[in-house]
């Protein structure tokens, strides 16, 4: 069945710099849209769409699309993209996406949109860069933490996390305690192209949810208390997931993803000397596996309300520097880590206090494991013979 | 600059800041910086920062955002940048 494609004039021209996060926010707009494109000269919006729109619906979509281009782009700030560091033409020698071969060879195995597999290649990789991070956070002393996938509800909220990105969250539920429901389910649930056919009704009420990073764990750890010794250095490698409809792509864009973090608790000098402190160790480490990436200044998927705000806030005060690396395959890149600072929000909504009683300041390096072991794979191929000497030997 | 125009921002700051942070005026003193009112975070910063381009007819480029912290800075960059007369 070929897609029908719905093309819709922006009432505002959409500036480049925000053509790809229009692009990315329109995957929310309606669950009929397969695919959403910004046309060069962001003066239209091309849909794909699943089946011809009726006018109700095609007039329904128009006003979502409209509102979703009007609140990004109505008085936005033009952001200024800083870059702390630029290997992009390092050399690699590979060009191919890495995809097709890793479902060849069923290194990868897609289970659903957004959720793979991964067989022994990648694990290894993954593992091995996993060791470099943990010298990382070796090299602070870092203490090491196990968190939950889950997190609670009221977790969230106190951080407020369902208005900055409501979009991405991932809920979880159970059967309700309820002799009834969970008979009923037994006997009758299935699967079909919808998912489970139970009824809402047979499940609980959602208390806890997927937890969306690593580091929210320690600072809910740490809340409500002066900080043991005035600041903490921790580190924990976690499951998170965001949720990324139709934007779900390949290993670039997963629901479900791994993240190992470093994570700096004190005064505002010691978190911002720490991150910094962190991304040139980083360098190094990069450099010996022949990573061609940028660091430069970034800002959090924020949903459309809180998008043109935030965004501007985390520019404007350098909280987050993105390390992009590059896809040669299709002369993008990928971010695969992040060196971030958030100034005292954490330790004043959760009151974190530093011995002088002000609110504790808190900052973060985060690595996504799977994007890290993919742009490699991007850059140097399957084929171990073609990576840099100092990976090879130490994945012997 | 005289004395009445600097009391005249000042007082228009004030204005437009308690309007932004949702406080009544008398909580916007000079001295009142970032951070020190729970409303005056990332949010209520970027939301004065947009009242203050309404109200002066000015664009802040996002260089100028993160210095713009305090109540005084605020008055003073207006001044110096010419958008008070």
């Amino acid at each position: 069945m070929s897609a029908e494609i719905l093309e819709i004039v922006s009432t505002l021209p959409i500036p480049e710099y925000l053509s790809g996060e229009v692009q990315s926010k329109l995957a929310y707009v309606d669950e009929a849209i397969l695919q959403a494109q910004v046309t060069p000269g962001g003066e239209r919006i091309r849909l794909s769409l699943a089946a011809a729109p009726d006018s109700e619906q095609r007039s329904r979509l128009e006003d979502k699309v409209q509102r979703v281009v009007a609140s990004m782009v109505k008085g936005a700030i033009k952001l200024k993209v800083q870059v702390l560091e630029d290997h992009l033409d390092r050399p690699v020698p590979y060009a191919l996406d890495p995809m097709e071969a890793l479902l060849a060879r069923k290194e990868v195995n897609p289970e659903a949109v957004g959720i793979f597999a991964v067989g022994p290649l990648l694990s290894r990789l993954i593992q091995f860069f996993e060791g470099l991070f943990l010298e990382l956070a070796d090299s602070f002393d870092a203490a090491p933490y196990r968190f939950p996938t889950l997190i609670p509800a009221r977790y969230l909220e106190r951080v407020n996390y369902f208005r900055a990105f409501p979009h991405s969250l991932s809920f979880v539920t159970h059967l309700r305690t309820d002799l009834d429901a969970i008979d009923h389910f037994a006997q009758h649930a299935a699967c079909d192209e919808h998912g489970l056919n139970e009824p809402l009704t047979s499940f609980a009420g959602i208390e806890t949810l997927l937890s969306p990073a690593v580091c929210y764990h320690l600072y809910f750890a740490l809340a409500d208390q002066p900080l043991p010794g005035g600041q903490v250095v921790a580190t924990a490698v976690g499951t998170c997931f965001r949720y990324e409809a139709i934007n779900l792509t390949s290993l670039e864009r997963l629901w479900n993803f791994t993240m190992r973090e470093v994570i700096f608790v004190g005064a505002k000098d010691f978190v911002l000397q720490s991150r910094e402190i962190a991304r040139q160790r980083m360098a190094a480490v990069f450099e010996k596996i022949g990573l061609a990436y940028r660091v430069e200044s970034a800002n959090d998927p924020f949903f459309i309300g809180e998008f043109r705000k935030q965004a501007a806030f985390q520019s404007a005060f350098q909280l987050k520097f993105e390390i992009r690396a590059r896809l040669p395959f299709k002369e993008s890149t990928l971010a695969v880590g992040s060196y971030n600072y958030h100034q005292d929000f954490f330790g004043r909504q959760l009151n974190i206090t530093l011995p002088d009683g002000s609110p504790a300041h808190t900052g973060c390096v985060a690595f996504g494991l799977e994007r890290m072991a993919f742009a490699f794979l991007a850059q140097y191929g399957l084929e171990p013979s073609g990576w840099p000497e100092f990976v090879r030997q130490a994945l012997a | 600059m005289d004395n009445d125009l600097q009391t005249q921002t000042m007082k228009r700051v004030q204005a437009i800041l308690a309007e932004a942070l949702q406080v009544p005026p008398d909580e916007i003193s000079p001295q009142l910086a970032f951070g020190d009112l729970p409303q005056w975070d990332s949010m209520g910063h970027m939301e004065v920062i947009m009242r203050l381009e309404e109200s002066f007819g000015i664009e802040v480029n996002a260089d100028t955002i993160a210095g713009l912290t305090s109540v005084l800075v605020i008055c003073s960059y207006l001044e110096e940048q010419g958008y008070v007369r």
